[in-house]
């Protein structure tokens, strides 16, 4: 693989700007300070920037979020808006293979300094039996069969609700209420459902985690409270997707639309950008599935709530109440104005968080004059932000999903030992309940930007405003 | 770099690669069939340890595809496939010879499988393969593969 010299400009504070050489049919659009664009050896996410603005229908920008790193296709930090209505494509590499990844946070009814060391050995003790991770097809739901699971790909974290995981305020504090509408499980095949039958209610592994955190700082008191934060408070944070069914749904959609891009004359520079018109009986079928496993990503993290709650209501006969729910890997169909013009777009945010400023009509009315929560996982060595959507976001109301990685798994093993690491975040009083203790090295907290940077840059930038610093007390790591 | 290399590269091995967020992986062997048979070697020894784990039967299948490297991913997505759905991974793996059919490829593949239950988590689990970046072609010193694995 060839590496290609993009050339960067600066156009404003935190913004960098790719000129639209062809085949680039809009420019490139970096928010980043200089620490945090992509730097490491071989890393290509400028590329892949540059790349996805060559895709038809594309509108604005091709833009990378502060957390940007390489990917596949399109970089992880990617948003792209393309035009329905002027052959504006779709593709599934601008989702992502964990179709709906996201992050869900539900904060305790119980403080930092209610925490004594041996309550919270005992809480993560819990979890770290009870959450299920690594290897292995036990998720927490065993569901009847594939009708069963038809139910839930149409029916979300409501059906599993409607199943007594949960309680309908949940709802309430999820995107899109815990259900995407148009889910088509037909569209998904047989080898997507054989994969997530056996793993509703599983985090998995890599970066996927169950951490115990406590809210360390509140940059803006109001909003906090809106969202029911308060200082010194203990949260879960939760991050996984759609697991085994979401790749699955990925890799056939990818494969399909790659042999037929001749169909539709499209050329491109990455066959991992395989794409289809929007409007077009395969775009379709994609979007129809992609939903499907969006469905399926928030009944997931709603069965894990559920684990936690029961964890939380054993350890220390407390509860735990949902903030929000968002997905960070996922292709939307939303109204913007283009130069004046209101006009219908697919919006993909792949690694990237959609921001919805205060008064929004999409936002649940308690967060209506507030703004919609944007979470923002660091790691479990450093913090995680609570932030919160503005108004007059050109990147289509979206912002960053995380640190970003900077190094490769490959590097962090060379680096850290799973053991070490351990000892010192045990240390620094955090509990660590890994799967393995290699997979525990490849996500080593120098193996990603520095998170406070990231937020402060997202601020900067006018994409989303701070809200909240969360520290991590314990991780149960995938 | 991890993995098990052949001085020179003139017989079979693979080691990995950094790559930001995921697996990339590379093999080289005589034969392209041996290429892709090292490949599997080296994803499933990048997150499972087999040594212990419980042999629980065997699993054939023919993989299609429109191209050799295709055929590579192919491969990698039954061995993910299988994990996923059955809770089996390979602990040894044969081959048979790349054909050609009406334009297409294909290969016959014969798994050994051991229970996933038993076997030691020691990294990421597999996912998916990407198109981009997936390489399957002869060379002077024999045939060479790399796949980038999402985990």
């Amino acid at each position: 693989m060839s590496e290609v010299e993009i050339a960067l400009t600066e156009a404003g504070r935190h913004r960098w700007r790719i000129e639209p050489h062809p085949p680039m049919r809009v420019p490139g659009v970096v928010f980043a300070n200089d620490a945090l664009l992509p730097q490491a050896a071989g890393d290509r996410a400028l590329e892949q920037v540059a790349n996805v603005a060559t895709l038809p229908g594309i509108v604005r920008a091709s833009y990378a979020m502060p957390d940007v790193h390489w990917g596949y296709g399109f970089p992880i930090g990617g948003v792209a808006a393309t035009d329905v209505e002027q052959g504006g494509v779709v593709s599934p590499g601008g989702v992502g293979f964990d179709i709906s990844c996201g992050v869900r946070l539900l904060a305790a009814g119980v403080g930092r300094d209610e925490l004594d060391a041996e309550r919270l050995r005992r809480l993560m003790d819990l979890l770290d039996r009870t959450v299920p991770r690594g290897l292995g097809r036990g998720g927490l739901w065993h569901l009847a069969g594939p009708e069963e699971l038809d139910d839930l790909l149409l029916g979300g974290a409501r059906y599993a609700v409607e199943h007594g995981h949960g309680v309908p305020r949940d709802l309430e504090r999820c995107e899109d209420r815990g259900v995407l509408a148009g889910a088509a499980p037909g569209e998904v095949s047989t080898r997507a459902v054989e994969r997530g039958l056996q793993q509703v209610g599983s985090l998995g592994s890599a970066n996927h985690f169950l951490e115990v955190q406590a809210v360390d700082r509140v940059h803006d008191p109001e909003t906090a409270a809106a969202f029911g934060l308060r200082p010194g408070q203990v949260c879960v944070m939760i991050h996984c997707g759609s697991r085994g069914l979401g790749h699955q749904i990925c890799t056939d959609h990818v494969r399909a639309m790659d042999r037929e891009l001749h169909r539709y004359r499209i050329e491109l520079p990455d066959r991992q950008l395989a794409c289809t018109p929007v409007d077009s009986p395969r775009g379709r079928a994609y979007l129809g599935a992609m939903t499907a496993a969006a469905n399926y990503g928030r009944a997931n993290r709603q069965l894990l709530s559920e684990a936690a709650r029961r964890a939380f209501a054993t350890a220390l006969g407390v509860g735990l109440e949902l903030v929000y729910d968002v997905s960070h890997n996922l292709a939307k169909l939303e109204t913007h104005e283009v130069d004046g013009v209101a006009r219908r777009l697919c919006v993909h945010r792949k690694g990237a968080t959609r921001a919805l400023p205060p008064g929004d009509p999409d936002l649940p009315a308690d967060l209506a004059e507030a703004g919609q929560p944007v979470l923002v996982p660091g790691t479990m060595g450093t913090a995680s932000y609570v932030m919160v959507g503005l108004p007059g976001n050109e990147a289509f109301s979206s912002a960053c999903h995380g640190a970003g990685r900077v190094w490769s798994r490959h590097q962090a093993l060379r680096m850290v030992r799973g053991e070490r690491l351990r000892a010192e975040l045990e240390a620094h009083g955090i509990a660590v309940r890994p799967a393995s203790m290699r997979a525990l090295a490849e996500e080593t907290p120098q193996a990603y930007k520095d998170v406070d940077a990231v937020a402060a840059v997202t601020e900067a930038a006018g994409l989303a405003r701070q809200v909240a610093r969360l520290v991590p007390l314990g991780v149960c790591k995938g | 770099m991890d993995g098990r290399e052949s001085a020179g590269r003139t017989g079979s091995g693979h080691r990995s690669v950094p790559h930001t967020a995921d697996l990339r992986v590379e093999a080289w062997a005589p034969t392209a069939e041996g290429c892709i048979g090292e490949l599997v070697h080296a994803v499933v020894g990048s997150f499972a340890e087999l040594g212990g784990a419980r042999i629980v039967g065997e699993r054939a299948c023919t993989v299609l595809a429109v191209s050799d490297p295709d055929l590579l991913a192919g491969v990698l997505e039954e061995v993910i496939y299988r994990m996923d759905a059955d809770g089996e991974l390979p602990a040894a793996l044969a081959l048979g010879p790349i054909r050609g059919l009406d334009g297409a490829r294909s290969i016959e593949v014969r798994f050994r499988m051991a229970d996933a239950a038993t076997a030691a988590l020691v990294g990421a689990v597999p996912k998916a393969v990407s198109l981009q970046g997936l390489e399957l072609a002869a060379g002077p010193d024999g045939w060479t593969c790399a796949a980038t694995v999402d985990v």
